[in-house]
């Protein structure tokens, strides 16, 4: 590791090399120096000084771009919280399920006097799940706001590509990627509420084997968020003595799976795992209604969203749905004061979440609305705006320990804190326990559907479950 | 192998409702020489014309006509407002080509404006399953099947057996020559964009009862498969989109029982790649030389 140490000069600074990343072509300018060794001996004083401060100017430069300046940022006018997800395209519900948590959160922030004496907002930005639109959304996204201060997302369509970007540029983001590559994040920035997608392919796994299937068909979009589910899904049910007979990645919004249908009923599966967009999903299932007949499905938290239910409800009846259908997703226990909180608050802004009531029960709803408290509570904690400040709160806020205060909202947070207690953040998502890697991973609820639209609890799977068959 | 008898019949009901929207696209290609991108939203405007209609409690049969009917006058409107203000001014292939995505994504944000981002299903029974062999179709895909034949033998006896579908050859060979022979391009013109239009009413009805949801982005998606039969059978001849949707629809659903359903799209991209570099002109290619199409 390359350290860096410049005395000497206003507000001394330690450089390491792994925090220099955008900075590197700088640094090599220093190695290079370094390596030529000791100047030569016609070089004049002169001339080493000026090749001394340009070292050091582009070393102080690089610096000042990485690390936490002395002073926060002064900050005027409205806070910005950005829900960073796709809000059209084939993941196009995956935005308002977050934007659902941000708005919510941000009015009772703003009902509660605000956010050390500023409003907030929630903005949605629309990264359309595919990173070639999502990249041009971030840079954009951080280059217009320049009161952005914290912001939900990004999804797995396009965490793997903006997720540096964010980073680089400082903003504490909690995304809802599944993706098990940030399992072991190193993004300082990075944190996540809701399980890897690999850890609910294990919960479909477990889930299908307590209910006796033995034959198991793996079908999956080819795109990145379905695809997550799979490996551990397959290792997981073999684990338990299942055996996968078919696994099938489908081409998105085709207007024919008939042979791919064909193909799942001469495999003779008890049992489907999916997860693809409505319109895939919706297609297939109608087209195995069409050939053969349905046989039990289950989903992933996806699955469990209003337009994919509308899709395939409308495709092969709702009925259908209600008798074949299972869903895995994050358990959050939708009952408690925090829940109570967030659901009347959520109810009450009708004006700008339609149909608020979708979301009321909604895991990722509820850990996005997490997301916001956590972010504003650390902000007061650090007592600035300034992420570069507040973001080592975060893990405080939600952290467990003896003599803190549970908190349920940011009111009773911001109460706590000014009267000096320790506090520990646990909202409509449950505890967070985060682990080095800034990650918090929980239980799995399997989740039904009824003709009249709401999601009945099946059962549990617990985390220990899911870690036990996990890869 | 036991899957490629079914594939085929599956294939067919794909290629069946490409047949029907490449050769709308191409017919109107034909005689206006405009690349219209929107087609794809276009189909899916009809769809949502059709679905209301549906919901209001009309036969999903009914809606494909009403489907037809709005999809003819929308087209014909578009050009006439729209299109031909560009050509008036002399705008080139490739910028009335932007004009057409401009006008594509206006279509497709309205739809989403209006309806909203979710998923719309119709009134509508897929009917008994019939048996042919190892191929399994529904009734209503037969029913798609049959369209398609019946729109394509209305499409030949057009072409062949009426001064209309004369008028419309010629004016796609050469519109001065049509022109100066008296032919009244148009109205040939306009007739093309009505002709099309229904064309794609019809297909973008029958596209929704096979995929049985859609949303706003449901046709645009179907695009390029159609933009794909048409190029491969010649762009601007109906009967080589005919062609090229039989072999577009008939290659995906192959690979996919005999290969992986992943390789589904590449293997009926791939025949495209491999024809147009025998033969560039396409399978069928009698207009497209005298176009300038190459160009």
């Amino acid at each position: 590791m390359l350290d860096v140490s410049l005395t000497g000069f206003p507000g001394a600074y330690i450089v390491r090399s792994s925090q220099l990343s955008d900075k590197l072509p700088l640094v090599r300018i220093k190695l290079k120096i370094e390596r030529t060794g000791n100047r030569p001996a016609h070089l004049s004083v002169r001339a080493s000084l000026a090749v001394s401060l340009a070292v050091v100017t582009a070393v102080v430069v690089a610096a000042c771009g990485t690390t936490q300046s002395a002073t926060p940022k002064t900050y005027t006018g409205t806070l910005t919280f950005a829900s960073f997800n796709p809000f059209t395209g084939p993941d196009a519900s995956f935005g308002p399920e977050m934007a659902a948590g941000c708005i919510t959160a941000s009015n009772l922030i703003n009902q509660s006097s605000g956010l050390l004496g500023h409003q907030t907002e929630c903005i949605a930005v629309d990264t359309r799940g595919d990173p070639a639109d999502a990249v041009p959304a971030a840079q954009k996204m951080l280059a217009t706001n320049t009161n952005l201060v914290g912001m939900n997302g990004p999804s797995s369509d396009e965490a793997l590509a903006t997720v540096p970007i964010i980073n680089r540029a400082h903003i504490p983001m909690f995304a809802d990627s599944g993706q098990a590559a940030f399992d072991k994040s190193t993004f300082a920035y990075f944190y996540r509420l809701t399980p890897p997608d690999d850890a609910a392919g294990v919960a479909m796994a477990v889930y299908a084997y307590k209910k006796g299937y033995r034959r198991g068909a793996a079908v999956f979009g080819n795109d990145l968020s379905s695809q997550g589910n799979v490996p551990n899904l397959l290792s997981a049910f073999k684990k338990l003595g299942g055996q996968i007979v078919l696994n099938q990645t489908l081409t998105l919004d085709q207007s024919s799976y008939r042979t791919e249908v064909q193909a799942l009923i001469a495999a003779k599966p008890d049992v489907i795992f999916t997860e693809a967009d409505p319109q895939t999903d919706a297609a297939y299932l109608s087209q195995l209604q069409q050939l053969g007949s349905l046989i039990p499905v289950i989903g992933t938290q996806p699955t469990v969203q209003p337009p994919w239910l509308k899709a395939v409800g409308g495709a092969i009846g709702n009925d259908n749905l209600a008798k074949y259908f299972a869903a895995a997703q994050p358990y959050a226990p939708s009952t408690g004061p925090a829940w109570d909180t967030y659901n009347t608050a959520l109810l009450a802004s009708v004006s700008q979440i339609p149909q608020p009531d979708q979301w009321s029960q909604d895991p990722y709803s509820e850990t996005d609305y997490d997301a916001i408290n956590i972010m504003a509570l650390a902000m007061v904690m650090a007592k600035t705006p300034d992420p570069t400040f507040y973001n080592q709160y975060i893990p405080k806020v939600v952290a467990s320990s003896s003599g803190a205060t549970e908190v349920h909202s940011y009111k009773e947070g911001v109460d706590a804190l000014a009267a000096g207690k320790t506090i520990q953040y646990v909202g409509p998502g449950g505890p967070v326990v985060f682990d080095q890697y800034r990650n918090s991973t929980g239980a799995f609820e399997l989740v039904g559907y009824s003709a009249d639209g709401s999601n009945p609890h099946l059962d549990t799977i617990s985390a220990a479950d899911v870690e036990k068959y996990r890869s | 192998m036991q899957q490629l008898i079914p594939a085929i019949g599956f294939g067919l009901i794909t290629a069946s409702i490409l047949a029907i929207a490449a050769v709308g696209f191409t017919l109107q290609f034909s005689v206006t020489n405009i690349l219209n991108l929107a087609y794809g939203d276009i189909m899916t405007a009809c769809a949502f014309a059709a679905y209301l209609a549906n919901h209001a409690g009309v036969n999903i049969w009914i809606c494909l006509v009403i489907a037809a009917l709005f999809g003819a006058v929308f087209s014909m409107v578009l050009n006439r407002y729209v299109y031909f203000q560009f050509v008036r001014r002399g705008t080139r292939l490739f910028a009335m080509i932007i004009v057409t995505i401009a006008v594509s994504l206006i279509i497709q944000n309205v739809l989403l404006a209006i309806f909203r981002p979710t998923f719309f299903s119709y009134h509508a029974d897929a009917g008994s399953s019939y048996h042919f062999g190892s191929m399994v179709f529904t009734g209503s895909q037969l029913a798609i099947m049959v369209i398609a034949v019946i729109a394509m033998l209305c499409v030949h006896v057009l072409f062949t057996q009426t001064k209309l579908g004369k008028a419309m050859r010629a004016t796609a060979t050469n519109p001065s020559l049509a022109r100066s022979c008296g032919i009244a391009t148009d109205r040939v013109i306009d007739v093309a964009w009505l002709l099309s239009g229904a064309l794609c009413g019809i297909a973008g009805v029958v596209l929704v009862l096979n995929t049985a949801t859609f949303s706003e982005t449901t046709g645009a998606g179907f695009l390029v498969p159609i933009i794909a039969a048409a190029v491969l059978g010649g762009i601007g001849q109906p009967y080589g989109a005919m062609l090229g949707a039989i072999t577009i629809g008939l290659a995906g659903e192959i690979s996919a029982a005999l290969i992986s359903p992943a390789y589904k799209g590449v293997a009926a991209f791939a025949i495209l790649i491999v024809v147009l570099l025998v033969r560039p002109q396409g399978i069928l290619s009698e207009v497209a030389d005298a176009k300038e199409v190459a160009a």
